[in-house]
């Protein structure tokens, strides 16, 4: 592998030398990584950091009840404001839901739905689409002529309709998003690889490695995986935000992650009528974590996609 | 060329099929569409004849074969849920659709061009920056957030919009006298939708227009013309933004046919009726030939508009012709 | 509302209880009647119709919001199935022999005089005289007669195999032979109950066929059919010429909107007058806006049910796991939290509005418990004592909210799930399979299910094996439902259908939450002001207040 990229310096558009100085690092946009490492460590560490029950109501004080129903008891209290309006406190500290279950603690459970549905979907269809992107453009012929025209078809359909379609065929549920996202998304990988396949094997290296006897699939891969990374990678970090977003979007309307579950995008749909009676901040906290989530990942994809390809340098 | 355009039509017939067929594997995937015509407690005949009705009884290559036939003919079937035929309901919903893909159409060009342009003029300053900051929160921020918080800012708090429907004008087809005013009436109900629709685009819209602009800015032809002497100015409004709109526009026809077809949940948050509340709609509904019809409807539009895309192409560029 | 319930209860005295055979003395039935047939008569309860003479001139435009999308197959009554929904189209455009009103569950319309032979094998009607439909056609007896043989909703079959042929004796007179004594017949044939009462124009249907009815129907109703975009929106006129009374509003424009909140803000910003379903996190706003007014509107009993629960794999087999999910719901406060209070916690699943049902307010069956430390108690004795983790909660469609507010309730004794949100049509597709429409056995489903005709109606439908809804299968509750349908003594039946609705409640097969009040919001232009829209809502058994041409607006400025 080393002696290949040797020779050819290009490929994937970074010099070898570019790589070694690590000049790069200078570049490394700061923001987007900060924001993408709390993001996963509040995921990861979700369980430690929440400081309630993402799914139980906050047990609430009888002093609460009483202001809240004018009941000595209560199961919980609903719709606590977040800390600085004057009801509000900083147990918890964005206020509590409908239901009485902490804001926080269930913007934190989020993340780990957002982050694991996406990039799982977004990898699945990362690996279908690579493996039929390398197949059509290697094979060429009937297999190029057959995924392709399947692609096309598949490209056909936008990307929300599909998984909409998609979502009623398998219904809600976690691990049926991260399906529905790597069918949905494959066909984008694999257009891509295959153009990039096509140029990759009129090279002198896998020419020399056909005449040598090496078998398709060994050249498969040793030889056009490894070097469609680039362009893998890429696709990889830009499609991760709008994996975000239709997980958000599924939910949303109600065919994603089903509740007691938080998802962000269900979080959204379940307090639009709190929103209508002024308490926006329910609603609207999903909603910036969405952005910054998708944001941060896009910026991170278009730091990637500049860095992997040269032309794009200065854009 | 000639061979050109006629294989590229070949494609797009296939891609149609396979299209057609997928959908109509899928559909049928998604669950038995008789039981959601069947209340609670109601007679197992009832539902006999419902399932003959729709020919639900018949095998399923059968059925295919029936559906291709009634396609070519410009039937798309019954729909289940809502008992008119598909072709009905859908022609009277799109100009509704098409009146919110307008005008967000409108606005992410408003948006997009002239902050893209901005940005590529002001390369790497502060300018280039907000405006691809710009461009970023606009691909990051899902466009039901965007809608909803209009709601809280205009509908709510300000009261300035309403927040549901698309206000009393209708578009008739068999009413002439509609079709100019349904236009130009009901605009505040359009906004909130529009926006939170166009929003979305007009980052897209930024950065094409920008790459666009930084490609003939850095090319020869005007670098010819600077060295003629023609004030900046100039060379900006007539030689760079002429030749950078060619790119902005071919994908702003796409764009304008997604956003008429994706736009589901704007259309669900707004309760505005188009194509996309049909959809889902039918889709909550196992309403095959809704769902049917409308996905191939989209699907119908994309491919026609990449085939034209692809013949002006390969008329323009001789060697993309001769590639394939 | 509330305090009219008792009044209800008592006008509940419907057809099927007043099937008392009462040999001859036809003539005597109705002043100035003549009879239709000869021999004895069963004695029928229909009232009369209050005809206002006084006629008057609509004004105003009515504009209502359903939380659904609209079918436009809701126009057409020969395609109806049970769905009080349909009906509540029909009460715009259509009219039927006789249908329910505020005045009793039968009441006449179309037909001046209904008469059953006391044999169940003939029923005559004869029609008021100069009845037309919308377009001045006349409405006579072929129309009843085509509308019968057409119609393919819900019992068709029933009403064709029962059919020997149906004789017009002239343009107002009609009589249906029947092979077998047809003893439903006048309950069926009732406007709530199916499509088939509801006379489709001949001339019309037949010129313009199905999709051309649906697309522009025309009867005989109150209200003129204009236009409609399907599932959006539906444009109807006073159509003056009724024959009851003048309509009221000059025109109803009925809108589907899905979203509570957007509702709301209609109802705030005067775009809707009426709102349905507007329980939920929109009450406490609908209350305090000084501009609206509401109605309880009571309708039928929340209750969980557990399909696939006498599989004994499943951990629902138990009764006290059953006993523990009733015991864990916090019912005081769910009242609290989704209906402000006006809902009313109800120890039987079988709405009160029912003549035959038991009273859950602790009369005949004792108002539910919450008690953690119980429901703890009995799941100590279970496989599960520290609780388990079932597969599904599939709330009633769109209850979702409420559905995880009793989902967090069980959590709180260690009973998890998930919740399932589905489209109205997929819900009541699942539930009309019953057991089959939830695979696996690990489900709590929570229904509604405000259906006439009685508890033993809808007993028949949830509780007794035959039945394709069937969730509650039991050889006990069979023994009695068959010694039930064999009975003719009506104290008999009485008797066995409490029996029955005692067993489901007391061994939890039926979850009871509380009586649930179906909260219609309404806006400032509706006449007259104040409390006085509560006699919208007399008729019995109506989710929907029809008759919709007594409905006043404010005239349009």
């Amino acid at each position: 592998m080393a002696t290949i990229l040797g020779r050819a310096t290009e490929i994937g558009g970074v010099s070898r030398a570019a790589r070694r100085s690590y000049s790069w690092v200078r570049e490394i946009p700061l923001v987007p990584l900060l924001l993408v490492t709390v993001l996963v460590l509040v995921a990861v560490l979700a369980p430690v950091l929440a400081p309630h029950s993402h799914l139980d109501p906050v047990k609430p004080t009888p002093g609460q009840c009483q202001a809240k129903y004018g009941m000595a008891d209560c199961p919980y209290v609903d719709n606590m404001p977040p800390f600085w309006f004057s009801q509000g406190t900083f147990a918890t500290p964005l206020g509590t839901d409908y239901l009485g279950r902490d804001l926080l603690s269930r913007l934190m459970y989020g993340a780990r739905i957002s982050l694991v549905v996406a990039l799982t979907g977004t990898l699945f269809a990362g690996a279908i689409g690579t493996l039929l992107g390398v197949l059509a453009g290697y094979m060429g012929k009937w297999w190029d002529q057959i995924i392709m025209r399947v692609t096309d078809a598949w490209l056909t359909l936008p990307s929300l309709v599909f998984a909409i379609l998609l979502s009623s065929v398998r219904g809600p549920g976690l691990w049926n998003i991260v399906l529905i996202l790597a069918l949905v998304f494959w066909s984008r990988y694999s257009r891509a690889v295959r153009g990039e396949v096509l140029a990759l094997r009129e090279r002198e290296f896998v020419r020399l490695a056909e005449i040598n006897g090496v078998g398709k699939l060994k050249i498969i891969r040793r030889h056009l995986i490894p070097n469609v990374m680039n362009t893998v990678m890429v696709l990889f970090s830009l499609q991760v935000g709008v994996a975000v977003i239709i997980e958000a979007s599924l939910s949303f309307l109600g065919v994603g992650v089903p509740p007691p579950e938080p998802s962000w995008g269900l979080m959204m749909a379940q307090e639009r009528e709190s929103l209508m009676q002024g308490k926006w901040w329910l609603a609207v906290f999903p909603g910036i974590c969405i952005t910054m989530l998708v944001l941060s990942a896009n910026m991170l994809g278009d730091w990637l996609r500049v860095r992997l390809d040269p032309q794009l340098r200065n854009r | 060329m000639r061979k050109y355009v006629l294989l590229r039509g070949f494609y797009s017939l296939v891609t149609l099929w396979l299209l057609v067929t997928i959908i109509f594997a899928m559909v049928r995937l998604t669950g038995d569409p008789v039981a959601m015509k069947g209340e609670i407690g109601a007679d197992a005949t009832y539902l006999e004849r419902i399932k003959h009705d729709w020919g639900l009884d018949q095998p399923v290559y059968w059925q295919y074969t029936g559906f291709i036939g009634n396609l070519l003919k410009g039937d798309f079937g019954h729909s289940f849920e809502k008992s008119l035929p598909v072709r009905d309901i859908y022609f009277e919903r799109l100009p509704n659709s098409l009146k919110l893909g307008f005008a967000a159409f409108v606005i992410s060009l408003a948006l997009g061009v002239p902050f893209g342009m901005l940005s590529a003029l002001k390369v790497n300053t502060w300018w280039d920056n907000a405006g691809k900051m710009i461009a970023l929160l606009g691909l990051s921020m899902p466009g039901f957030f965007v809608g909803l918080v209009l709601i809280i800012i205009f509908g709510v708090q300000l009261g300035w919009l309403p927040v549901l429907g698309k206000g009393s004008s209708a578009f008739v087809w068999s009413n002439p006298a509609t079709w100019a005013p349904f236009w130009f009436r009901d605009w505040p109900h359009l906004a909130m939708p529009a926006f939170a629709l166009g929003w979305y685009f007009s980052g897209a819209m930024l950065r094409i227009t920008r790459s666009g602009m930084l490609d003939v800015l850095g090319s020869d032809y005007i670098k010819l013309v600077r060295l003629k002497g023609v004030p900046e100015r100039m060379v900006v409004a007539k030689h760079a933004l002429k030749n950078s709109l060619i790119p902005v526009l071919t994908f702003a026809g796409l764009n304008l046919l997604i956003m008429v077809n994706v736009a589901v949940v704007i259309e669900v948050i707004f309760n505005w009726p188009g194509v996309g509340q049909l959809l889902y709609d039918g889709l909550s509904n196992r309403d095959f030939p809704m769902v049917q019809g409308v996905v191939l409807m989209s699907g119908l539009m994309i491919v026609m508009l990449n085939f034209v895309i692809d013949v002006l192409y390969g008329y323009v560029d001789p060697r993309i012709r001769l590639s394939r | 509302m509330t305090r009219r319930t008792g009044i209800k209860g008592l006008l509940a005295l419907t057809v099927a209880l007043a099937l008392v055979a009462a040999a001859g003395e036809a003539a005597a039935q109705k002043g100035g009647q003549t009879p239709i047939l000869s021999g004895p008569l069963v004695k029928l309860d229909i009232k009369e119709a209050q005809i206002e003479t006084a006629r008057g001139k609509p004004k105003g435009t009515f504009r209502i919001a359903q939380h659904f999308a609209l079918d436009p197959g809701w126009l057409d009554p020969l395609e109806h199935i049970f769905a009080l929904t349909m009906q509540t189209y029909d009460y715009l455009v259509h009219d039927a022999l006789i249908k329910p009103m505020p005045q009793g569950e039968a009441t006449y319309s179309l037909a001046e005089h209904a008469e059953l032979a006391a044999d169940f094998r003939r029923a005559a009607f004869r029609l008021r005289p100069g009845l037309k439909f919308h377009d001045g056609q006349p409405l006579s007896t072929a129309d009843v007669k085509w509308t019968y043989e057409n119609y393919k909703g819900a019992h068709a079959k029933l009403f064709r195999d029962k059919l020997e042929h149906i004789q017009i004796v002239d343009d107002r007179t009609i009589v249906f032979h029947f092979k077998e004594p047809f003893l439903e017949f006048m309950d069926l044939y009732n406007g709530a109950v199916s499509g088939i009462g509801w006379i489709v124009p001949k001339h019309y249907y037949e010129k313009v066929g199905r999709d051309g009815f649906k697309a522009k129907p025309i009867g005989a109703g109150p209200y003129k059919f204009v236009s409609q975009q399907a599932g959006v929106q539906m444009d109807f006129e006073a159509w003056e010429e009724y024959w009851r009374r003048t309509p009221a509003a000059k025109t109803i424009v009925v809108k589907g909107i899905r979203d509570n909140a957007a509702r709301l803000a209609g109802l705030q910003t005067g775009e809707l007058d009426l709102a349905f379903g507007m329980t939920g996190k929109v009450l406490p706003q609908v209350m305090a806006d000084k501009n609206l007014r509401w109605v309880p509107n009571f309708t039928s009993v929340w209750h969980l049910a557990f399909p696939g629960y006498n599989e004994p794999d499943s951990p629902f087999h138990d009764k006290r796991v059953r006993q523990a999910v009733s015991l864990a719901i916090n019912r005081e406060f769910l009242v609290r939290q989704e209906t402000q209070g006006v809902g009313k916690v109800w120890g039987n699943w079988i709405s009160p509005e029912n003549r035959d049902a038991l009273k859950g307010d602790g009369k005949d069956l004792p108002l539910p418990e919450h008690n953690i430390a119980k429901a703890k108690q009995a799941l100590a004795q279970t496989k599960f004592p520290n609780g388990f983790e079932f597969e599904w909660f599939v709330p009633f469609v769109p209850y979702f909210d409420m559905g995880e507010r009793i989902l967090t309730d069980l959590r709180a004794v260690g009973i998890r799930g998930k919740l399932q949100s589905l489209e109205g049509p997929a819900f009541r597709a699942k539930m009309g399979q019953g057991r089959k429409g939830f695979p696996g056995n690990r489900t709590i489903v929570q229904n509604i299910d405000p259906r006439p005709g009685g508890a033993k109606a809808t007993i028949g439908v949830y509780a007794v094996c035959g039945s394709p809804a069937s969730i509650v299968c039991e050889p006990q509750i069979e023994e009695l439902w068959t010694k039930h349908e064999a009975s003719k003594n009506l104290d008999e039946r009485d008797r066995l259908n409490k029996a029955i609705q005692k067993i489901l409640v007391e061994e939890y097969y039926m979850v009871p939450i509380y009586w649930n009040p179906f909260v219609h919001a309404i806006g400032p232009r509706v006449l007259p002001e104040g409390k006085g829209i509560e006699r919208y809502y007399d008729t019995l058994h109506a989710p929907y207040p029809w008759p919709w041409e007594v409905w006043e607006v404010r005239a349009d400025r």
